[in-house]
């Protein structure tokens, strides 16, 4: 009784505060729920009480890894690698996976964030090597090209866009294109071609993963932005600039104007251009938490991996001096302290400050900046259909105001084999980063992001949805909302190669940061990397390098 | 009824009696189109013609009866009432045959939506031929009024019955024939609509009823084509003796005398009458190409797809095999061709052989996780033999990235061997299976044969070291006379391409880029209908 009340209430608000809301009876049919990272828990920082709890128990390990992502596991394997296995992975959130947790709902798994990773150039042979452990490379041909498994290579088709109400192969909005616009398009590619895999004197790529690698020669570019640039080969086209800025947005959470110029080219060089190389995307149902699930099982197979993650663990102090970790067993409601060689900071981060003792941190506070993002995911009683091109992995709407645009949605159901691909309906995940002109306007889409119910919140995404699929609403059967307030760093001019890293990056103490944002771009490449390096930094603390 | 009572309509002004007899003649006719209609689609969608012909006629004539006895109970508003029923048959009958088309192909069962349309127009048609009668002008002597309505109405039912099998379906098909009909009593109803007028009560909302119902039915009858070649796809040319809706697709098998043909979605896989030619020129130039590699005989043998258990039937007249591993998507399909007495004979018991292992999943999926193991224990022939790629889940399964993992559990002397399509009907995709073969590191060797039932029937044989044509059949088949298409002197001749079938430039098929099905999408539309071997 108490609930159909309380869904009584809930649908008689609705129906005052939603207005244009023409299928409110179907959509109070289906209750959005908040699911994964939650922001209360990272805001438990701010608390004083947590200092006043007494240490219940001191460890000692060799290693501390802080964040279970990307980065933390990375860690974990390199140290593996190198035979040190004296080492705790300390998670804030029930589950691993960080930015890259994988969700459930009935008909299929789900990514909350993250959920693909190109394959890999051949410089970046550690990552190929990760891959090979965890059975995404099956062999290699005789040309020494890798050969993926399978069922993670993304099948076609890939991407779709919704424009003036059909949708189109692609990504780029062909559709009307003049002469001159075509004629951009094509100097666009020519431009790139010129700096495709292009080296330095000394044989370094221009543009290479991670981004720090790239050689000199064209790092001017991250003092402009990727508009600017655009503005200076005269690439006025918007239908073009469209097209980049959906780039920048779905890689950085930036628009054209907000992405570093170095930043945007890289995006499309980074690993070569797509019409020369032979690769493609990897991509699971759950997204790249399957990647780190899959780490996580190959860790699991040597070692024990139950003693050594530590979930729901909230670390509030470090004493970098001495390697003085204390954390807070939410779970258990204890208090540990471990003490440790090294402590790898694979978290965001903007948190480390507030850990740190007051005035330790040489990183100025706003020298990172994070775009928000909202994700959902969406069960659907059916496929999503539409005019035009087939339904496709990724399904983006052109949007003429930048201030409206969104990412559209990928279809997480996309991979599966024909004895799946019969259940009926699919899961879509929806993907919008919240983009504001300014620091203050971010802080306050990241305000509201936070503050909103799980009602407005999934309005917002159904609206945008409705857009592409009218009926939409009727075919809803559960709504997920992932609110990221800190989801990506955002590569604005001047981040990549302006200093503000090499702070980030420099060991405090016995502290050293790895996390994706201290690569500068929101990759997994530069987790990965950045993981890498400073694990090789705590082997050598510990006297194993 | 709660109409409040009115003044029944003088019938001084009534129509005159041989336009009216003109309607009885109509009526009847398109009463018995659709009873043919019905009882034809019974036994096309069910099988067994002559019970469904005897329970479709039967429960039609008592459907009458009823409608016939209910019609005593109508007692005023005789006209509108004859006009009503006549449009509800208009759109019964007229949309009978699409409806059970439609039907066909999303329910379990068909039979309670045949019995229910069957039921429906029967009923109504009893009813409208007594409502007819006491409409006619009253002077008439009831003798005459009985001889006449009568000799006209079973006139009707001979026209319908000459006319049905020898012009209708034939030229027309069903669905048309169906919404012609219905689109003749709409025009029945419009004229008596105008007719009965003065008897009408609210004459132009009936009128307009009637013109809409033909303007319905006379639209669709236009864009009848379309339905038609969505329905009759689903049309088979023998008699139906199964038919089963799985999880994945509807099976359908006919048998006209000893011909019996299996068709998957209405798409023809196999006919008795030559699937010796298909399924012989798939299994045998395998296994005498591998010669040139291998020294000891195959042992392991993967069969991806052919649930039917007739390659494999092929396959086990190699005595040294020891294990066949059969991968078919649907369980129904396997359990259906090792269980049905008429479809053992065919495939010679085959899947219920102590060699075979069934496993049903999707190729690709299974495929990549027996990649581990098969490193271990390779398979010496890969016999791959999927529908045609007509959609993109079943285009990865001739990707590269799918023949590399083939590449990777086939023996190092191993050879595989995959259905290509028709180098004549779908050239472009023939070719693109060959290209993908060869850039997926392995050595492609394209055939083809002719099978009569599918036209020009294309082949390639893949190793990981290069083969050259097979001069004939291989040494360790015992007994080369049981075979009853291939000789040795015809082995080799399989490998030559005519001048209209030579190699073209194609593009290859990529996991992400998914060329063949475009390719065959094309070929198709250049063709015609192109329905062979293709599957969902």
């Amino acid at each position: 009784m108490d609930l159909s009340r309380r869904k009584l209430l809930i649908a008689g608000t609705l129906g005052g505060a939603s207005l244009g809301c023409r299928d409110s009876r179907e959509a109070a049919s289906v209750e959005p729920l908040f699911v994964g990272q939650s922001p209360e828990r990272g805001h438990l920082l701010r608390s004083a009480a947590l200092l006043d709890h007494p240490i219940d128990e001191r460890r000692k390990h060799g290693v501390v890894i802080v964040g279970g992502g990307a980065a933390g596991l990375s860690a974990a394997w390199r140290l593996h690698k190198a035979g040190m296995h004296d080492f705790v992975i300390l998670e804030l959130e029930p589950a691993l996976g960080g930015t890259a947790r994988s969700g459930a709902l009935p008909r299929s798994a789900h990514p909350m964030g993250a959920h693909y990773l190109p394959t890999p150039p051949p410089e970046c042979s550690e990552l190929r090597s990760l891959l090979a452990d965890l059975g995404l490379i099956v062999g290699y041909e005789h040309d020494g090209t890798p050969e993926y498994r399978t069922t993670a290579i993304c099948a076609a088709p890939e991407e779709r866009h919704f424009f003036h109400g059909t949708w189109h192969p692609g990504l780029y909005p062909a559709d009307g294109e003049t002469a001159d616009e075509a004629d951009q398009w094509a100097r666009f590619w020519d431009r790139l071609r010129a700096l495709d895999r292009a080296r330095d004197g000394s044989g370094e790529l221009l543009f290479r993963l991670p981004v720090r690698r790239s050689a000199g020669r064209l790092r001017g570019l991250d003092r402009m932005s990727m508009a600017a640039w655009l503005d200076e080969q005269g690439l006025t086209s918007w239908r073009l600039r469209w097209y980049v800025d959906y780039a920048c947005r779905d890689d950085y959470g930036c628009t054209l104007d907000q992405t570093s110029a170095f930043a945007g080219l890289h995006h499309f060089l980074a690993r070569g251009l797509e019409d020369t190389r032979d690769g493609a995307l990897l991509t699971w149902p759950g997204g790249n938490g399957e990647l780190l699930g899959a780490l996580h099982d190959h860790l699991g197979a040597h070692l024990d991996m139950g003693e050594r993650v530590l979930a729901d663990h909230l670390v509030y102090a470090i004493d970098p001096e001495r390697g003085r970790v204390r954390v807070r067993d939410l779970s258990a409601g204890r208090s540990v302290e471990i003490e440790a060689e090294a402590v790898l900071w694979a978290a965001p981060r903007f948190v480390l400050r507030h850990v740190l003792p007051r005035g330790r941190d040489p990183l100025a506070p706003e020298a990172l900046s994070y775009a928000p993002w909202l994700v959902a995911n969406l069960e659907l009683t059916r496929s999503p259909g539409g005019v035009g091109a087939s339904l496709a992995w990724d399904n983006v709407p052109v949007i003429e105001d930048p201030a409206a645009r969104n990412l559209g949605y990928v279809l997480a159901t996309h991979q599966e084999g024909r004895d799946q691909a019969i259940e009926a309906g699919a899961v879509i995940t929806y993907y919008q980063p919240l983009a504001a002109a300014d620091p203050q306007g971010l802080a306050e889409a990241r305000a509201l992001l936070l503050a909103s119910d799980a009602r407005e919140l999934s309005e917002q995404v159904l609206r945008a949805l409705e857009h592409m699929h009218p009926a939409i609403r009727r075919q809803l059967r559960a709504l997920h909302l992932h609110r990221w307030g800190h989801a990506m760093i955002r590569p604005i001019p001047g981040l990549l190669f302006g200093g503000a890293l090499d702070t980030a990056r420099a060991p405090i103490g016995r502290v050293r940061a790895c996390a994706t944002d201290v690569g500068g771009l929101p990759l997994f490449e530069e987790a990965f990397y950045g993981a890498l390096e400073a694990a090789d930094w705590a082997l050598a603390r510990v006297g194993r390098g | 009824m709660t109409d409040a009572p009115e003044p029944e309509p003088p019938a001084a002004r009534a129509p005159p009696v041989p336009l009216l007899l003109f309607s009885v003649l109509v009526v009847a006719t398109c009463g018995l189109v659709y009873e043919l209609i019905t009882a034809t689609m019974a036994s096309y969608l069910l099988g067994d013609s002559v019970t469904q012909f005897s329970l479709v006629i039967g429960v039609y004539l008592s459907a009458m009866g009823l409608g016939s006895w209910l019609s005593r109970f109508v007692e005023r508003r005789l006209a509108n009432r004859f006009v009503h029923v006549q449009l509800l048959i208009a759109i019964v009958g007229g949309f009978s045959a699409p409806a059970l088309f439609l039907g066909f192909a999303v329910l379990d069962t068909i039979r309670p939506l045949l019995f229910a349309i069957l039921i429906m127009i029967g009923t109504m048609v009893g009813l409208e031929i007594p409502l007819l009668m006491r409409l006619m002008p009253g002077k008439q002597e009831l003798k005459d009024l009985v001889a006449r309505v009568l000799a006209f109405d079973y006139i009707g039912a001979l026209l319908a019955s000459i006319a049905f099998p020898l012009a209708l379906l034939p030229w027309l098909g069903l669905v048309r024939t169906s919404l012609l009909f219905g689109t003749f009593n709409g025009l029945v109803a419009l004229w008596s609509a105008r007719a009965f007028r003065h008897q009408l009560v609210r004459p132009r909302l009936v009128t307009a009823q009637a013109l809409i119902v033909v303007a319905i039915t006379g639209s669709c009858l236009v864009v009848g084509g379309q339905i038609e070649t969505f329905g009759e796809r689903q049309l088979y040319e023998s008699p139906v003796i199964f038919s089963q809706k799985t999880r994945y697709q509807r099976l359908t098998i006919t048998r006209w005398s000893d011909d019996i043909r299996l068709y998957i979605d209405g798409n023809l896989q196999f006919s008795s009458a030559d699937e010796h030619r298909y399924h012989e020129s798939l299994v045998h130039p395998a296994f005498a190409a591998r010669e040139q590699l291998a020294s000891a005989p195959a042992r392991r043998v993967l069969v991806l797809g052919g649930g039917d258990g007739l390659a494999i039937r092929e396959l086990l007249r190699y005595p040294a095999i020891a294990q066949i591993d059969l991968v078919d998507l649907d369980p129904e399909m396997t359990r259906l061709f090792r269980e049905t007495p008429a479809l053992t004979e065919l495939n010679g018991g085959s899947l219920a052989d102590a060699r075979v292992k069934v496993h049903n999943a999707d190729a690709m999926r299974w495929l990549e996780d027996q990649r581990e193991a098969a490193r271990d224990e390779p398979w010496d022939i890969i016999v791959i033999d999927l529908p045609d790629p007509n959609n993109l889940s079943l285009g990865k399964l001739y990707s590269r990235a799918f023949y590399r993992l083939v590449r990777a559990v086939l023996a190092p002397d191993g050879v595989a061997v995959i259905q290509s399509t028709s180098p004549y009907l779908s050239p472009q995709a023939f070719w693109c299976v060959v290209e993908t073969v060869d850039a997926a590191d392995l050595h492609a060797l394209p055939y083809h044969a002719h099978v009569p039932s599918f036209g020009d029937w294309g082949f390639t044989l893949a190793a990981r070291s290069p083969i050259a044509r097979p001069e004939g059949l291989a040494f360790e088949l015992p007994e080369p006379e049981a075979l009853r298409f291939l000789t040795p002197e015809l082995v080799p001749t399989l490998f030559a391409f005519p001048l209209d079938q030579r190699r073209r430039e194609v593009e290859i098929n990529r996991l992400d880029t998914q060329m063949l099905v475009h390719y065959y999408d094309q070929d198709l539309h250049s063709f015609g209908p192109l329905t062979r071997r293709a599957g969902s």
